[in-house]
């Protein structure tokens, strides 16, 4: 990264920040979007940093409807705050990001962050109903809405979930939102891969799994009381505090990378880390996360053991020059001409995180 | 139209017997299962993406227009070649190419039949949740192109929620895959942004999708209310008790009178709606949830409650249910159907208003939807021989989403925007929103020739009429 010291804008609303934008953009100055700072490591080196522009001030529920179930927020909301907000109503976001707490709406949009709630209830692609963006010529666009199925005109949300703040800053976002369960369970077991396995396979499937490489199981069971009673007298295993989830949503090694593998191939693809490395992993969704104590060969070397599984490896974090060394995202998709395309349509002179995402 | 020269060309890519291009043989592909038809210039059936690859190869050199077709089910005009042109008939890429049951991820063709899938997966414990009520014919093609929902979508999820990845032809002719088995991508997410885009920015070729465990307990309820009023309220009490049932379905008296008569399911036909109600899992947790829906529905005035007791009393519960539609041309022989939602809290209001347009204009309307989501489906019922009651019936229609747009919600659920929604698009979305889409359509399909028409407001075709019954001067605005 060029070494200056960046402009800090913090405005005070969607359309400020896409003025703010605007301007940056009209003097080709680069622009990195900050939200909770929790994912700061994510990409590449900068190419550029000519302004960071936090969203923290965007920092309100704009509507929940708890008959309707959907909630519309701004995006620097932070993710406890919102659920604080919907606790009052017996709902909740289920979303349970590595690195917390701290992380706001927008951020974890455009990082795509995820834990272990996602095997039940999948990631924010699945139940985020509405985004809207500010684009560098200053424009605020809207896609999808405030009801829970939408097929009207395209999916943005898609489009921007995930893009790492490459095609616009998201400024707002709606959801919808599940209740509370009326029965939530954690139990825990020291079987490693053959409990993880065996839990997963029982008719009731837990809402989350995690394996860690000390061989310790956390299974969490949501639902009507006499199923998970019933799967958690099958299963046996010794009855944890929910505290322990949130101790696990805190992990976040300085150096850090995400394994994303089709679930089947999990097993294989942690196996051969480094000996003694510490890893977690949800099974059930085909994603580990990899505190990387080794060097940067030894991560050259599992990446191209997960790619050739059809699976990717993503620093989440590291120190500047291991990740040069290492590259952030691994092998280009193959249709990264597509992606030219469309980081051109939107951002054609490159100011919005230039050089970090993949376009 | 399509030069002499090109249907030679198209011969060669398909073979003859893949080219359809008699006068006659054209009008069977004349239409969707929406109102509006236009004949196209050539039918191209091809059996591969190469030759899929090779028809749109030839079409953008041409700049002949190409709309991909499946079953011709789509609600909303997206296989109707509105600006002539090929229509690119997949129906003969009809193969499951793998299901693995361990993997639980099965890749299809785009022909294969929704419930086809199902069937063969079943085989292996496994079934394909999206189930919208065409699935004995519509394809999982066409269902990934328009982001189909279906009853079960209220607790699994529509469409997009279960494709993995997909094999697409792009406008240049390109074949690209775009995600796939594993969790998260690197880039953008290019499968995202195809699904649900109506066949404008890309043919699918192959798609591969997640199949979920059958459930080893079903159960299902029918309940009658005295009105609609009574069992929406009935709804919003059920998901504010925090369940979420896999399916919650109404159906108005006017629908349940054409079902009774049509499969004598017993649903009870003095009733002003009937809720059918479905919840899965093990058998303890459906027994539990069942007692607690069936408390909060007589707490709402539900009465005449009745559990399907085997799988066949289910599956004749059901076949009422998405045999609907067919069962209203015992009142009229045609309909017209729109799929706006509302937030689920704005039933009530909405289906008044949904009534009362009806009463205006003297049209039956059959209501038959999806309660839970919030997902209208007016029928109105009419009889297109009578040539003065389009006009009228397309003005019933755009009043009823009017009413769904002032209510907070959105144009359509699941059956797409195609050709008969575009006009409406700047109810729910600025100019600027509709300029960012059009920078994706850019992106895909420069030239445009990929099903041209769609989504987009056409500004030459004709305006829209609006009555303006409804009143209400709304912004649509979300935020």
């Amino acid at each position: 990264m060029v070494v200056t010291t960046p402009a800090i804008e913090k405005p005070a609303s969607p359309e400020e920040l896409a003025q703010r934008l605007k301007d940056a953009a009209g003097q080709k100055l680069a622009v990195v979007p900050v939200g909770g700072g929790r994912a700061s490591g994510m990409g590449e080196a900068l190419e550029r940093c000519d302004v960071l522009l936090h969203t923290t001030r965007l920092d309100r529920v704009i509507e929940h409807s708890q008959a309707d179930m959907v909630v519309s927020v701004e995006a620097g909301i932070t993710l406890e705050a919102l659920q604080q907000e919907l606790a009052k109503a017996g709902q909740f976001l289920p979303l349970d990001p590595f690195n917390s707490p701290g992380h706001t709406i927008g951020g974890l949009l455009a990082t795509g962050w995820t834990g272990p709630l996602r095997l039940r209830y999948g990631s924010p692609r699945d139940f985020l109903i509405g985004i809207r963006v500010a684009l560098p010529d200053g424009k605020l666009a809207t896609g999808g809405g405030r009801v829970v199925k939408n097929v009207s005109g395209y999916d943005m949300m898609k489009l921007h979930y995930g893009a790492l703040g490459s095609l616009g800053v998201i400024v707002a976002a709606s959801f919808k939102v599940f209740p509370i369960p009326m029965h939530d369970i954690t139990v825990t077991s020291a079987g490693g891969w053959n409990a993880a396995t065996h839990a997963l396979s029982a008719p009731v499937a837990p809402s989350a799994l995690e394996l860690d490489s000390k061989g310790r199981v956390l299974a969490r069971y949501t639902g009507s009381r006499d199923a998970v009673s019933r799967v958690i007298d099958e299963l046996g295993w010794k009855a944890a505090d929910r505290s322990v989830w949130d101790d696990h949503a805190r992990s976040a090694p300085a150096t850090w990378a995400r394994i994303a593998v089709p679930r089947e191939e999990l097993r294989r693809a942690v196996q051969a880390l480094p000996s003694g490395a510490e890893w977690w992993a949800s099974p059930g969704v085909g994603v580990a996360h990899w505190a990387v104590e080794s060097g940067p060969p030894s991560v050259i070397d599992m990446r191209s053991r997960v790619e050739a599984a059809g699976g990717t490896l993503v620093m989440l974090d590291a120190p500047d020059d291991f990740m040069r060394e290492v590259g952030a995202w691994g092998k280009p998709p193959s249709t990264l001409g597509i992606q030219h395309r469309l980081k051109q349509a939107f951002d054609p002179d490159r100011v919005l995180n230039p050089g970090r995402f993949v376009v | 139209m399509v030069p002499d020269s090109v249907r030679a060309e198209l011969r060669s890519i398909v073979g003859s017997q893949a080219v359809i291009d008699a006068p006659n043989d054209l009008r069977i592909f004349e239409r969707d299962g929406s109102i509006e038809g236009a004949v196209p210039d050539a039918v191209v059936l091809p059996s591969s993406t190469e030759q899929v690859a090779g028809v749109v190869k030839v079409a953008a050199r041409n700049r002949i227009p190409v709309v991909p077709r499946g079953a011709g089910t789509g609600l909303s005009g997206g296989a109707v070649t509105i600006r002539g042109g090929i229509a690119l008939q997949l129906t003969r890429m009809r193969r499951i190419l793998e299901i693995d049951p361990v993997a639980q991820i099965a890749t299809v063709e785009p022909g294969v039949v929704n419930q086809e899938l199902s069937l063969v997966a079943a085989q292996h414990g496994l079934f394909y949740a999206p189930d919208p009520s065409s699935q004995k014919a519509c394809t999982i093609g066409g269902n990934a192109a328009e982001n189909s929902g279906g009853p079960h979508c209220l607790y699994y999820g529509v469409t997009t929620n279960h494709v993995l990845g997909m094999e697409v032809v792009l406008a240049d002719g390109s074949v690209h895959w775009v995600s796939g088995d594993a969790p998260d991508r690197v880039g953008l997410d290019l499968c995202g942004v195809l699904v649900g885009s109506e066949g404008t920015l890309c043919a699918i070729t192959k798609i591969k999708v997640r199949l979920l465990r059958i459930p080893p307990s079903i159960a299902t309820m029918l309940a009658a209310f005295p009105s609609i009023e009574t069992a929406s309220q009935a709804v919003s009490a059920v998901i504010g008790h925090g369940i979420v049932p896999a399916a919650l379905e109404m159906m108005d008296r006017v629908t349940v009178g054409a079902v009774e008569a049509h499969y004598h399911a017993g649903y009870p036909t003095d009733a002003g709606a009937v809720l059918l109600v479905e919840v899965d899992g093990i058998a303890e947790s459906t027994r539990e949830l069942m007692g607690s829906i069936g408390r909060i529905l007589s707490e709402n005035q539900g009465y005449a409650m009745r559990e399907a007791q085997t799988p066949a009393e289910r599956e004749l519960l059901w076949a009422g249910r998405k045999g609907a539609i067919g069962a209203l041309g015992r009142i009229k022989p045609n309909y017209y159907l729109h799929d706006g939602v509302v937030p689920r809290s704005r039933l009530p209001q909405v289906l008044s208003a949904v009534g009362e347009i009806g009463v205006h204009y003297k049209l039956p309307v059959a209501n038959v939807f999806h309660a839970g989501d919030g997902n209208l489906h007016p029928n109105i019922l009419f009889d297109l021989r009578d040539k003065e009651v389009l006009p009228q019936v397309e003005a019933a229609g755009e009043e009823m989403l009017r009413a769904v747009v002032e209510l907070g919600g959105a144009l359509s659920g699941e059956h797409g925007i195609g050709l008969e929604k575009s006009a409406f698009m700047p109810w729910t979305y600025t100019e600027d929103d509709l300029d960012a889409m059009h920078r994706v359509k850019d992106v895909f399909d420069a030239g445009g020739t990929l099903n041209p028409g769609k989504i987009f407001p056409d500004p030459t075709r004709k305006a829209v009429h609006l009555a303006g019954r409804t009143g209400l001067a709304v912004e649509a605005k979300w935020w």
